[in-house]
């Protein structure tokens, strides 16, 4: 009797449970798809506000982090993958931009020039941390054309670059790229900090009350009128 | 109900009043005086303020239905001796070298001036990487915005293609290869009266 209440049991269950996992599953594939479409409606924007005349495309993993061993695509492909641990920093679609913005400079530099744009690919590899600064840059110059806020780069890179004690081989200090990302708005898009839309945001505040230190070089800098590059900490 | 059972559901019921209380304290709503006290940015209050700022142009109305590219040859007056010979935002001026027809109709005048700024300056780096200057915002008069090329990238003397077959040929003896970081790329040189071609696309948004 009891065999036959537990296999009557089993039965009754086993399709209700596997009509549930479907049901996840479904609703997984449109969860990511719809992130998808918010990373290519974002993502060509800025290529097509841009005038960039190279094919790059935009690839949602929700897996945590690039796996060490696998290859960087975007380079090699043009392919800009947004993994899970990215995204999850992201709340608005001008940090999006910011995200995609400086990925797709890097990107595009791997078009020109000898060999299909090989030889600057080794350059970029060659000197990460020389590309990491001009990437950022060239992302806030993309933002600004196809109509997003720069400043959210500062937002971005605040909340989801972890400060190193310093400099090393490959990487430039959380709070140098910052210093000079700031200095790259103050200067060519002052308009965004003075109608700055992310001034009461908590991560903006957070980012000035940690570069106290850097802007007000940066302030000495813009009194004096120098041109003299700043040695950011 | 024995008594071990009663403990089980007396800790379930503690754990799970506990664990509410916890989760209602972190979604709850800050109060007045938990409001941070806002940072003020001193250089946005006393030198941006003071300054005539304009909303920078956005080019989010686009049509690249048509594929007509006009080549436009352009002239720099000015000579610039390195890329540290220039500041973000300074006016370059350019003259156009010949005269640029659209559908029979003179468009561009030899001789016109062409302004654009200095967008973007990257210095020479290790491994021969070179220098070089972004000029940017092309502006010649009778031609609108957006159907001009955006931007025009001047470099230095690229070593790096010499740099990069020294340094693999040297790394059988270590550390000589290493050694070729120290070759830097040129400096972004710019002789007065360098040609170059831009684009002008006469039918793009």
């Amino acid at each position: 009797m009891f065999k036959k209440l537990l296999l009557f049991g089993f039965v009754m269950v086993f399709p209700l449970a596997s009509f549930a996992i479907e049901d996840i599953k479904a609703e997984d594939i449109q969860k990511e798809s719809a992130v998808q479409k918010r990373l290519n409606d974002v993502g060509v924007s800025i290529l097509n506000s841009n005038k960039i005349d190279g094919r790059v495309v935009f690839v949602y993993d929700k897996t945590e982090v690039k796996e060490k061993l696998k290859l960087d695509k975007t380079l090699v492909d043009r392919q800009i993958i947004v993994y899970g641990y990215d995204y999850k920093f992201i709340e608005d679609d001008n940090e999006l931009a910011a995200f995609l913005s400086r990925r797709i400079a890097e990107a595009y530099r791997s078009y020109p020039g000898l060999f299909k744009g090989r030889l600057n690919s080794l350059k970029i590899k060659a000197a990460p941390k020389k590309y990491q600064i001009i990437f950022d840059k060239i992302g806030v110059d993309y933002m600004v054309r196809s109509g997003y806020n720069p400043v959210a780069m500062i937002t971005l890179v605040n909340k989801s670059y972890p400060q190193k004690r310093g400099d090393s081989l490959t990487n430039n200090a959380t709070s140098k790229r910052l210093a000079k990302i700031y200095e790259h708005i103050c200067v060519k898009y002052p308009y965004y900090l003075v109608n700055n839309e992310y001034y009461n945001n908590k991560n903006y505040q957070n980012f000035l009350l940690t570069s106290q230190d850097n802007r007000k070089m940066l302030e000495e800098k813009l009194k004096n009128r120098s041109r003299k590059e700043l040695n950011y900490e | 109900m024995n008594k071990p059972g009663t403990i089980l559901a007396a800790l379930c019921l503690f754990a799970g009043l506990f664990s509410g209380s916890v989760f209602c304290a972190e979604i709850s709503e800050p109060s007045a005086d938990n409001i941070q006290e806002i940072i003020r940015d001193e250089i946005v209050e006393t030198i941006l303020k003071e300054r005539d700022i304009q909303k920078p142009g956005v080019h989010t109305v686009y049509d690249y239905k048509s594929t007509v590219k006009i080549p436009v040859k352009i002239s720099i007056k000015e000579k610039i001796k390195s890329e540290n010979d220039v500041y973000i935002g300074q006016e370059i001026k350019f003259e156009v070298e010949d005269n640029v027809f659209y559908k029979r109709k003179l468009k561009i005048r030899k001789g016109q001036i062409v302004k654009a700024k200095v967008g973007l300056i990257i210095s020479s780096g290790m491994n021969g990487i070179p220098a070089s200057i972004v000029f940017e915002d092309f502006k010649i008069d009778n031609v609108e915005n957006g159907k001009l090329q955006n931007t025009l990238e001047v470099f230095g003397q690229d070593r790096s293609l010499i740099v990069f077959p020294i340094k693999w040929a040297l790394t059988i003896l270590p550390p000589t290869g290493s050694l070729t970081n120290f070759i830097m790329g040129g400096h972004a040189r710019i002789r007065q009266g360098k040609t170059f071609t831009i684009y002008y696309h006469p039918e793009w948004l």
